[in-house]
């Protein structure tokens, strides 16, 4: 069979074909299909000519396949350290192979391609910083990604992320219309509490456009409302758009690189649109990595650089702390031992690691905070990153992934996470399902909130009654 | 009466007491009943495709099939109660519970939420990392009353015949209070305004307690009296001791059918305020419905 009726070679672009794609229970019928799914191997061909570019097959060149980066994989060490999972191995048998074979590869290569792909690398690209030729396998793997996203060889998930961002310009259905009321009612929902609590949509000129993952506006909305009382409090002139503000990408996640182009310009569209001074991103990494990091290059940007300084929310934070623009009371720091979980996306990928230890400085009484082992650039992926988290088909290999960070936060002793990423956020709490062990996990926001001095003109009048 | 009534449910017996006082005030007051009911709890990231069951707290693919099961399920719990109330209709969501209560809420605009005080069980999917019970962040962001029946001998429904009104004088009790006079006088109820004086936390001598007393009531006199204009049947009492156990006792007393209470704690935290706060307790103890109202939007 060519092409299936959910599992074929194009992406997902109409709400009919998502709702299709949706109803198939499990994937069932997609993963069927992909059996049956030819493949296309002169345009693979071609299209390896075309984009891979000379680092890439430099790589593949070099990689003297020493093994000096199977200690550095996580899913090497938690799978039994079998040799099948050391990251030199895993490219060479899978990317390594299409490239020799000049892409005559069939289905059940690209299948066993998409197991590897998807759930043996997470994209973390921890391995590339102990290649001593500088071999970055998290980069290739992103990019066999992208080959097996144009064949159809997609779990099915991604495919559905790519289409929803296709369709709906976020990860999510949530409308534009959904979106604005969605702010309006947090602003509602909090105004008492925060007198002259606005989260004003599409201003123009402000000094801030904050974005967000779409699962905020979808399932906890608490979140935008803690980032618009931590705005208010600290006296921002903000915005936010009401088209492009979606940061997310699970376009980048699927290997869908035209999704990723077309989603990363919808947010740079709305910085055009709004003149914003500044950016700032919610507490999510790979959202940060496709609109900050990689963006630029997919939208075709010379300077590499988003349209305005654009920031993540830990950058945001720890400056206000800093300059004083929001004050911790010293009496409701936190008081038991917290680690921090380190997100790849923008503590290896952009160095942000300083920033977010800046920030456990002030809201961590001094002796409290233990740091995991290894930590920041060092540091291990959640064990759910790169999309393995939602994927339902790789469930099983993804639990086995979170035992690295299982025995890194018993080390610490610690019960609280402080996890500045929605994804560690979700593989922390997945942790605690699959591994009871009475963990707490937190983002910054809700932590700074309740640890913050609210000055007193920004407090509501009426007061506590009597008694 | 009020015009459309919200049951949150999760159709566990915890829910009985709260299911038949919203069905009884539907069929007695004309109201139109939403059966509301959280099907699941996004997993896998909160990807769409996989909940886990509130009841059964299995991973399940949302699909028709799996919604038009769980309203069958609710169907059958609620068939006789769906068979006398014919204004109700049963809407499902999936998401976080608190949440998904509160958006139906304000996009039906509904004027009660009417909820149980727990799932019926400990399930982690419910609060897993967020702090504070379904009840307690609905209770704290809910525009319109809402009504909480913790057991089901506290959900005797005969109409409303006698409400205790218990105020802390705060701002958010003077929308709890428009509330509690709207119902009395539309009901033709006794109404009782109260205030406990706390005196858990400190020893006083018991002249001191009695001056209190007297203060109070007539603050509550002062307060309230020229708010009552035209309605007589009520009476203004203050006890000292430790408020929600004199909530529960007056209510006891004045075999109250109704307690209207602001909760007015910003405390989420369940290690700070879990049950901590009056209403919480309030809930946990009495004998009767209990409706907290926070805003004025709904009064």
């Amino acid at each position: 069979m060519p092409e299936g009726i959910l599992c074929n070679k194009q992406p997902i672009v109409t709400d009919e074909q998502l709702k299709l794609t949706l109803g198939d229970k499990s994937g069932k019928q997609y993963y069927a299909e992909m059996e049956q799914l030819d493949v296309d191997t002169d345009k693979l061909w071609s299209t390896i000519q075309n984009t891979m570019k000379s680092r890439l097959k430099t790589w593949l060149n070099i990689c003297a396949k020493c093994g000096l980066c199977a200690d550095s994989c996580f899913l090497y060490e938690c799978n039994d350290r079998v040799p099948e999972q050391v990251p030199s191995y895993k490219i060479h048998a899978t990317l390594g192979e299409i490239v020799k074979r000049k892409g005559k590869v069939d289905n059940a290569f690209m299948r066993k391609c998409m197991d590897i792909a998807w759930s043996w690398c997470t994209c973390c690209n921890r391995c590339g910083q102990f290649c001593p030729h500088g071999i970055d396998m998290g980069v290739m793997f992103s990019y066999l990604r992208g080959l097996l996203f144009s064949q159809g060889f997609v779990p099915w998930e991604l495919k559905i992320g790519s289409g929803m961002h296709r369709v709906y310009k976020a990860q999510m259905d949530v409308t534009t219309e959904d979106w604005v009321d969605t702010c309006e009612w947090m602003a509602d929902e909090n105004s008492e509490e925060w007198p002259g609590l606005e989260i004003p949509i599409d201003k123009e000129d402000a000094d801030i456009m904050y974005t967000i993952n779409a699962r905020e506006a979808k399932h906890y909305p608490e979140d935008i409302a803690e980032a618009a009382i931590l705005f208010h409090v600290a006296g921002e002139n903000w915005t936010m758009p009401s088209e492009g503000w979606e940061q997310t990408s699970l376009t980048l996640f699927a290997g869908d690189w035209e999704g990723c182009k077309q989603q990363v310009l919808h947010v740079y569209d709305a910085i055009e649109r709004l003149r914003p001074k500044r950016v700032v991103g919610t507490e999510c990494g790979h959202a940060h990595r496709a609109t900050v990091i990689e963006g630029p290059y997919w939208a075709g940007r010379e300077d590499g650089q988003p349209p305005r300084p654009y920031i993540h929310y830990v950058e945001w934070l720890a400056e206000m702390l800093r300059t004083g623009r929001i004050k911790i009371d010293p009496a409701k720091r936190i008081k038991e031992p917290v680690t921090l979980q380190d997100s790849c996306n923008y503590v290896r990928n952009q160095g942000l690691k300083n920033i977010t230890r800046e920030i456990m400085s002030y809201i961590v009484e001094p002796g409290y905070f233990v740091e995991m082992a290894p930590n920041k650039e060092y540091n291990y992926c959640c064990g759910g990153g790169g999309g393995f988290n939602g994927i339902g088909k790789y469930r099983p290999q993804r639990n086995i992934a979170l035992l690295k960070k299982r025995e890194q936060i018993l080390a610490t002793g610690c019960k609280l996470v402080v996890a500045p990423c929605h994804n560690c956020w979700d593989a922390i709490r997945d942790l605690e399902e699959e591994y009871p062990m009475g963990l707490r996990w937190s983002f910054l926001k809700p932590l700074v909130i309740k640890m913050m001095i609210v000055p007193d003109h920004l407090k509501p009048q009426d007061e506590e009654g009597e008694e | 009466m009020k015009k459309k009534i919200l049951l949150a449910t999760t159709g566990s017996p915890a829910s009985f007491g709260a299911a038949r006082v919203a069905f009884e005030m539907a069929r007695r007051y004309d109201a139109e009943l939403l059966l509301f009911h959280v099907a699941g709890v996004p997993k896998k990231g909160f990807s769409y495709q996989e909940v886990s069951d509130v009841r059964s707290q299995e991973a399940v693919q949302v699909d028709e099939d799996y919604m038009a099961w769980v309203e069958e399920e609710l169907k059958t719990t609620y068939a006789k109660q769906l068979e006398e109330c014919k204004n109700s209709r049963i809407i499902l969501a999936n998401g976080l519970p608190h949440r998904e209560i509160l958006r139906a809420a304000r996009s039906e605009d509904v004027d009660m939420i009417v909820m149980g005080a727990h799932s019926g069980d400990s399930s982690a999917s419910y609060s897993k990392g967020y702090p504070g019970s379904t009840l307690q962040r609905v209770a704290k962001a809910a525009k319109c009353p809402v009504m909480t029946v913790h057991r089901e001998s506290a959900s005797y429904m005969g109409g409303f015949s006698h409400i205790v009104f218990a105020t802390d004088f705060s701002k958010q009790s003077e929308s709890a209070f428009k509330y509690a006079l709207s119902m009395a006088k539309e009901y033709d109820c006794e109404m009782t305004l109260f205030h406990a004086l706390d005196i858990t936390s400190k020893v006083l001598a018991q002249s001191d307690i009695e001056d209190k007393l007297i203060t109070l009531r007539k603050r509550l006199r002062d307060v309230y009296g020229p708010k009552m204009v035209d309605f007589k049947n009520f009476e203004v009492d203050v006890w000292e001791g430790n408020p929600y156990v004199e909530i529960v006792k007056i209510a006891r007393e004045r075999m109250a059918d109704l307690i209207v209470l602001a909760h007015n704690t910003r405390e989420l935290d369940p290690e700070q305020a879990s049950m901590g706060s009056t209403l919480e307790q309030v809930i946990l103890r009495a004998n009767c419905p209990v409706v907290s109202v926070n805003r004025p939007d709904k009064v």
